[in-house]
């Protein structure tokens, strides 16, 4: 185990460093002089990662402000719609991975989960966004055009349904992830010999699923745990543009069309890290579970 | 369950995908058809503003409604997917070479370069593909959308086509292959005439699912197609002040973005939410 998480940590350690060096590079187009040559761009690259290594992740050459101080004002946001999207994200995926997961059941709910996963995200929060304005009456803040934060702990019925909308969008997309890890483990365990013998030793299906088969599938949810985080950041980034947040994702967009590089670095920094640090959690997290030397 | 009911099963299960994909490229078939008959079949030419009232509802005289502009909604959408369609070809290629190819190839190469080459690509898949694509637009132009849409999604192709490689490196004939003296290059060419016979179909079908979601996010979010010529994306996004008092200006572009990603998907023979 102590082997395998000083891997994981190795390569975790790398990951984050290549993120960085990306980063630095992005952010290197922000100096002066860069575009000068591969030599000038180069020489930005190395005071950037300087600048980096003393977290100095330079200034918004639209506000002025320290891209430490827009990440701070703009990632919680995002942090908070993904940590929500995550709870909707295991309470959907988690039922439906193990309901639908094989036999009758999966081929009756097939042809829909298979047209719900051609939806790209963005037509999904309309359709959301629709549906509670028209028949739920819920205010939907997509059509005003203006930024707004959001409050991540709504203290009235008003602001949990403008909550919801986006939480549930990146709820659904981190639900179509957990439910096809957990059914990608579930049909690697479907044809294991070992049920068998356990069969034949006189366990019933529920101690077999229970005891040995459940936490193998769990598993398999847990080290696909940076898949469902890219899911959820992804569709944070299409619902954060699609119900007017001020989120990083939105930051980020905002940042690339006005070239404003010294902010875009960072966010993408941001993304890229939770999602390695998640993968590496999800690993190490996984593998005695999943270890076949390891009693459940 | 017999082992005789689960091979029936396995095989129902086989017949049933083999239809999927035929029912995938019948459909692929038939968008390629519309597309390339786009402006035959519609009835105004691209951005014709003022064809009919502002905002009507679908009727008899427009099948799909007008928008803002009186623009008809069927012609609108016909012309928006030819342009997603136009836009997403181009970008299944840089997919299927930057990604599925390149990871192919990686694979083989000495360990010393293969390894960080594969480090470095599985940074750019911890990244979301669409803040990749609209990073490489701003890096470039909103031209190159398509080739940003390819090379967005090909580190999730490169990826899966490295492990692929690899467990075919591991593969019986592999050994034996070695053990004969066949060299690592003529074995590399043998399995990739293998792999891309055998994959290149549905991994194209694939590639077409994953740059048609990322191009069509990328023109929502105004990095994609440039007015006049618009696309799927472009066209929802344009709906979006509207469409909750007039649902036909996003519902028929969405509606033919969705079955175009169904039909690839089906022809790419993935399962129930398996990621393009």
């Amino acid at each position: 185990m102590l082997r395998f998480v000083s891997r994981e940590a190795g390569r975790l350690a790398l990951g984050l460093l290549g993120a960085a060096l990306l980063a630095a590079a992005i952010s290197a187009l922000a100096m002066p002089h860069a575009g000068d040559g591969v030599f000038a761009f180069l020489v930005a690259w190395g005071r950037t990662l300087n600048d980096f290594v003393h977290l100095d992740f330079g200034h918004s050459s639209i506000s002025g402000e320290t891209a430490m101080a827009e990440l701070a004002a703009h990632l919680p946001l995002t942090l908070g719609l993904v940590a929500e999207g995550f709870a909707v994200a295991l309470i959907v995926g988690i039922p439906v991975g193990l309901l639908f997961g094989a036999g009758p059941a999966r081929r009756a709910a097939a042809p829909l989960i298979q047209i719900v996963s051609a939806a790209p995200i963005f037509c999904a929060g309309l359709a959301l966004a629709f549906v509670s304005a028209n028949l739920l009456h819920w205010p939907v803040p997509v059509d005003n055009g203006v930024k707004t934060g959001l409050a991540l702990w709504p203290h009235s019925v008003t602001g949990f349904e403008t909550l919801l909308l986006p939480v549930l969008t990146v709820g659904l997309a981190g639900a179509a992830a957990a439910q096809l890890a957990l059914r990608r483990a579930g049909s690697e365990l479907a044809g294991e010999p070992w049920r068998v013998q356990l069969r034949r030793m006189g366990l019933s299906n529920w101690e077999i699923e229970g005891v040995y088969g459940m936490p193998r599938i769990f598993a398999g949810l847990l080290s696909s745990l940076g898949e469902v985080i890219l899911a959820l950041f992804s569709a944070a980034a299409v619902a954060e543009w699609v119900f007017n947040y001020a989120g990083a994702a939105d930051l980020f967009v905002k940042s690339v069309a006005l070239h404003d590089w010294a902010i875009a670095a960072p966010v993408l920094l941001s993304f890229a890290g939770l999602t390695l640090i998640a993968d590496f959690i999800g690993r190490c997290a996984a593998h005695p579970m999943a270890d076949p030397g390891t009693p459940p | 369950m017999t082992q005789s009911g689960t091979a029936t099963a396995r095989t129902g299960a086989q017949s049933l995908h083999a239809v999927l994909r035929v029912v995938g490229w019948t459909g692929l078939g038939l968008i390629a058809v519309a597309v390339a008959l786009s402006d035959f079949l519609a009835s105004a030419p691209a951005d014709a503003t003022g064809i009919g009232p502002l905002l009507a509802a679908p009727s008899a005289a427009f099948h799909f409604g007008t928008d803002i502009l009186g623009r008809d909604m069927l012609s609108e959408t016909l012309h928006g997917l030819s342009a997603t369609v136009r836009s997403a070809l181009p970008a299944t290629l840089v997919t299927l070479v930057a990604g599925a190819l390149f990871g192919f190839v990686a694979a083989r190469l000495p360990r010393a370069l293969a390894s960080p080459l594969r480090g470095f690509i599985g940074i750019l898949a911890a990244v979301p593909a669409l803040l990749l694509a609209v990073l490489v637009i701003g890096l470039t132009s909103r031209g190159l959308a398509g080739v940003a849409a390819g090379l967005a999604a090909a580190p999730f192709a490169f990826v899966r086509a490295f492990g692929r490689a690899r467990e075919q490196e591991r593969a019986t004939h592999s050994e034996y292959a070695r053990a004969t003296g066949i060299s690592a290059a003529t074995l590399l060419r043998r399995d990739l005439v293998y792999e891309f016979t055998d994959t290149i179909l549905p991994a194209a079908a694939r590639a077409l699912a994953a740059v048609s979601i990322v191009l069509s996010t990328v023109s929502f979010l105004g990095f994609g197609a440039v007015p006049p010529h618009r696309d799927l994306g472009l066209m929802i996004a344009a709906s979006k002040l509207y469409f909750l008092h007039a649902w036909w200006t996003a519902a028929f572009p969405a509606l033919a973005l969705t079955v175009l990603i169904l039909f690839a998907r089906l022809a790419a023979g993935l399962g129930e939410g398996e990621r393009a």
